[in-house]
């Protein structure tokens, strides 16, 4: 009598994982052995109930959406960082403590945004409330800091592939803090950041091929948020004041805008 | 601009395994947040090592960045589990040496899933890893052998003590005859 097959070898007829001769062979011995055949059919039924029965853990979305949004580079970062990978060490580094909470708060927002929003317009109100979160909560919300538009813009500019309008918004209890460079909407855009009273507004700035359009407005988690193309450029502006105030701030963010426009500044 | 190239790459090769990476860190630290943090220090990982990868299998390449985060996580946080990762003597091949002999597995049709997941969590990391690689992600066996590092025979060993304790978790009337096999002849580990 020839030798009893291997365990791991009817493991590996079982995977089709023989080469052709020992696969042949084995194929061959079943014919005659019933215990062979019936341990194959064995194998088989375990592994199938393996496959359909085990639990396969897919990614949560809200670690998908984290991975996406730490790999997304940060031109910003760059300048000070030797690179993106060590921008997401100093973030691991210091996650455990101070970032647990705006860990949370970053989850809490994309998880209740991830809901059923398949479109790119609510990915991208889901990136700019993200981003507009990150940025209050203390960690990096100015890369240069100065009320001077004449210092922010050209610094913006250098660090873009564009020049975005930058000016100072004309209304009472406004206060321009600087600019960073953010990412959205998958590339590197302006974040001119005001100081509207005690609330945070972050107005961002990026190329556009389209067309004109309105200001829409939308509330989402108590952010107010609005967006429009002017002059070749998207705006997405985002804050937490009341919904009165915000559109004051909007208004002041198109007028300057367009002055600056009108006088040629841009 | 290398960082926005790299990121780009990174988005295009790994971020398709995301679910493959969750999925075996999710096995081997059997819960969810410590799954996520594994993985997400795997991934930042990957990113730096993204130059030494040449167009290989981009999941084979990551799951073996993920597999070692989680034994790096285990040996840190589960030291007692460590036992597991060092046995090669045949100390753990009296568990059960499956052969041909013995009553087959009789497929449970109504098996729930909470047997069969419980019997797969509760295996040793070592045979539970090339399972999960083996019949959740569907990888040939040189791929299992690259990932966690050991050489093709001794997948074909792991996953057959894998299948045998499986087996054995699944079908109680089984326990009794596995017994008597004499533990010499089969599912040793070799390579």
């Amino acid at each position: 009598m020839k030798p009893k097959i291997e365990t791991r070898q009817i493991n590996a007829f079982v995977d089709a994982e023989l080469d052709l001769a020992s696969q042949l062979e084995i194929e061959e011995r079943m014919r005659l052995d019933v215990g062979l055949r019936a341990q194959v059919e064995g194998l088989r039924q375990l592994r199938e109930t393996i496959r359909e029965g085990a639990d396969y853990h897919a990614a949560p979305a809200a670690l998908r959406r984290r991975m996406t949004t730490l790999i997304a580079p940060k031109p910003a970062e760059s300048t000070r960082l030797p690179g993106v990978a060590s921008a997401v060490q100093r973030w691991l580094g210091w996650r455990p403590m101070v970032a647990s909470f705006a860990l949370a708060a970053v989850m809490a927002v994309t998880l209740n945004l991830a809901g059923l929003r398949p479109s790119q317009d609510d990915r991208l109100l889901d990136d700019v409330v993200a981003s507009h979160v990150r940025s209050t909560l203390g960690q990096h919300l100015v890369d240069v800091a100065s009320s001077d538009h004449h210092t922010v813009k050209p610094w913006l500019s250098s660090k873009l592939d564009f020049s975005p309008p930058v000016s100072e918004l004309q209304i009472p209890g406004s206060v321009f803090l600087g600019g960073r460079v953010d990412y959205l909407n998958g590339r590197p855009v302006a974040a001119l950041v005001y100081r509207q009273d005690q609330h945070i507004v972050n107005s961002f700035v990026w190329p556009s091929a389209g067309k004109d359009s309105k200001a829409e407005f939308s509330e989402e988690r108590g952010f107010q948020t609005a967006h429009w193309t002017h002059g070749g450029m998207n705006h997405w502006v985002i804050s937490d004041v009341n919904p009165e105030e915000f559109r004051a701030v909007v208004r002041a963010v198109q007028l300057a805008d367009h002055d600056g426009q009108a006088a040629g500044v841009r | 601009m290398s960082n926005d190239e790299s990121a780009r790459r990174f988005e295009l090769l790994v971020m398709p395994h995301l679910d493959a990476a969750y999925n075996l860190a999710r096995w081997l630290t059997h819960n969810d947040q410590d799954a996520q943090d594994v993985v997400q220090e795997a991934l930042m990982r990957a990113m730096r090592y993204m130059g030494g990868f040449h167009g290989e299998s981009a999941r084979a390449w990551l799951l073996q960045i993920v597999r070692h985060s989680c034994f790096s996580w285990l040996k840190e946080n589960r030291p007692a589990q460590r036992t597991f990762l060092d046995d090669t003597d045949d100390s753990v091949h009296e568990v059960a040496a499956p052969a041909s002999d013995e009553p087959p597995f009789v497929a449970m049709r109504k098996a729930d899933r909470l047997q069969i997941n419980g019997a797969m969590a509760a295996l040793p990391v070592i045979y539970r890893e090339v399972l999960v690689l083996r019949e959740l992600e569907d990888l040939s066996y040189n791929d299992i052998a690259r990932i966690v590092d050991i050489p093709v025979g001794t997948v074909m060993s792991r996953l057959a003590r894998a299948r045998g304790l499986m087996r054995e978790a699944l079908m109680p009337s089984a326990r009794p005859a596995l017994r008597t096999v004499p533990r010499s002849t089969y599912g040793g580990e070799q390579s």
